[in-house]
């Protein structure tokens, strides 16, 4: 029988609800972004982004059964992010999604929001074990290897920044406008390779690091400004996008010489990042692995994909109660 | 007719149900996260009278001052309740529910850790200017009474009678304080 979850997510800039069917097919989605508020402070003040998931949230839930021309009633389980994001906006989508369960009494699901990311590539596809998995974000920067749904194993993490982090950081040293990912990788594609900087982390480990190249644009930048040296911003761009991806390029590579893995499933905000897709399309054309990315409405903040990946937990019957609660950190394992 | 009242702007989490305008069932939690708790209160003294959630008819909602994801809180339960239920929903501050315990011109506050938010009411408990938030350092001379009474939420019931439903998409918070960001 078929099975329809609606599923929440409001854990970072975005308000976003979703009818996901069989954990596949997106029968409705609604995403209500504030980024443009956002980028007047330079970046996402959470206190403002609770207060406007609260606003959006009734309207983003009528909007949702709207485009899926569903009835509340229809839905079979209720599921959100509960982990990791910003608490104040998790606990809107929660209480929402807690006052739907009891409603329609129905079961509520907790979704890991990278987890969510992963299993947006398991809409209109089918992932595939085992697997590794790059998750790329403002907040996380991981390789994991799945061996099956929800069986994870770290194989390293970021030592300090994440990647997308490291991206907003060099996106405002270079006078570019939040969000500052899509701004960088825009004036890279106009620049050449002209500046030199430090590879991220240089040891035999899985992990990764991006603070010292952040600091390194930001030095760089200083210093050329106090000699009264003008930057060529597009260079600096591109030069800092090739080092940050690399650092993602090499550590895969590794990892599909050791591991043996053959598919390789990316996630995360930064996986929008139409060069780092190009350079992940090339290093899996090398190993002859499968490259799982999602459609670019499945690669940044939205609630289909955590309807999908509430599916699995809804065949193994793993409900949450009204005690679920926000938590700010989220690791997969 | 049955009526909900949530009340989660401070550590008191308060959770009642009215009949006809009559309390029937009134919980109350000190320091708890009211998160984890407060749906759980609902089911409780919901399945307790036996009733669900399709024969409430209103909910009166405390949409603050006080603690902000306090306030977020009851009152997202509040819209999703009454917009997928069609359930009437009346909001009232904290200060003008306190301000029903008297029957004189008032001037109530509710104190956090840095100052005080502060209405004043005329006899009719009708609200005269802005509500507002002074910082502690500000407050000397000023007649303010902290409520520390209960909230008889059988007058608030009464005092909302008159008023008009709020729609639920329009419902939100009573924050008072702006942000920071707005403030610069």
């Amino acid at each position: 029988m078929d099975v329809y979850i609606l599923a929440i997510e409001s854990s970072c800039d975005e308000t976003s609800m979703a009818i996901v069917k069989n954990g596949k097919e997106v029968i409705g989605l609604s995403i209500a972004t504030q980024i443009d508020t956002h980028a007047l402070y330079g970046g996402v003040v959470p206190e403002l982004a609770s207060r406007m998931h609260t606003e959006a949230i009734t309207l983003v839930l009528e909007d949702v059964l709207n485009k899926a021309k569903m009835k509340l009633e229809d839905m079979d389980a209720f599921a959100v992010t509960y982990a990791p994001g910003l608490t104040g906006s998790l606990i809107v989508g929660i209480e929402a999604a807690k006052t739907l369960s009891l409603i329609y009494n129905k079961p509520l699901i907790a979704v890991n929001h990278l987890i969510g990311h992963i299993y947006a590539n398991n809409i209109e596809n089918n992932m595939e074990f085992p697997m590794l998995a790059l998750i790329v974000s403002g907040g996380h920067t991981e390789l994991l290897i799945m061996d099956d749904d929800y069986t994870f194993k770290k194989l390293g993490e970021t030592l300090d920044d994440a990647i997308g982090e490291s991206y907003d950081k060099v996106a405002r040293v270079l006078g570019l406008k939040y969000p500052g990912g899509p701004n960088v990788e825009k004036l890279a594609r106009e620049g050449n390779h002209t500046y030199d900087l430090p590879r991220p982390v240089m040891d035999d480990t899985y992990n990764f690091s991006y603070s010292g190249l952040k600091s390194a644009v930001i030095n760089l930048v200083h210093n050329e400004t106090q000699r009264g040296k003008e930057i060529n911003k597009a260079d600096l761009a591109r030069t800092f996008q090739d080092v940050a991806i690399d650092e993602l390029v090499r550590k895969v590579e590794k990892a599909f010489k050791e591991t043996g893995i053959k598919r390789l499933v990316v996630a995360g905000g930064v996986s929008a990042n139409s060069y780092l897709k190009e350079e992940m399309q090339k290093l899996c054309a090398k190993y002859e692995a499968k490259l799982f990315i999602p459609r670019l409405l499945y690669c940044t903040d939205n609630a289909a994909m955590i309807g999908a990946a509430a599916m699995p937990l809804y065949l193994k019957k793993e409900f949450s109660d009204f005690s679920l609660n926000a938590s700010s950190s989220g690791d997969i394992c | 007719m049955y009526c909900l009242y949530i009340d989660s702007h401070l550590e008191n989490l308060v959770i009642a149900l009215l009949l006809d305008g009559k309390l029937l069932e009134e919980k109350t939690i000190t320091q708890a996260k009211h998160s984890e708790i407060i749906v759980n209160l609902i089911a409780e003294i919901l399945s307790h009278n036996k009733i669900s959630v399709d024969a409430l008819k209103e909910i009166i909602v405390i949409n603050g001052p006080g603690s902000f994801t306090g306030v977020r809180i009851g009152v997202v339960i509040a819209k999703i309740m009454g917009y997928t239920k069609n359930i009437k929903l009346k909001p009232i501050s904290f200060l003008q529910a306190g301000a029903l315990n008297y029957d004189i011109p008032i001037t109530l506050g509710i104190e956090d850790k840095n100052g005080v938010f502060i209405g004043s009411f005329n006899e009719e408990h009708k609200l005269i200017n802005d509500y507002s938030y002074i910082n502690n350092n500000e407050r000397k001379n000023k007649d303010i009474i902290i409520i520390k009474d209960k909230i008889n939420i059988e007058k608030v019931y009464e005092y909302l009678k008159t008023q008009e439903p709020v729609s639920p998409h329009m419902l939100k918070p009573l924050y008072v304080k702006k942000l920071e960001v707005q403030n610069g």
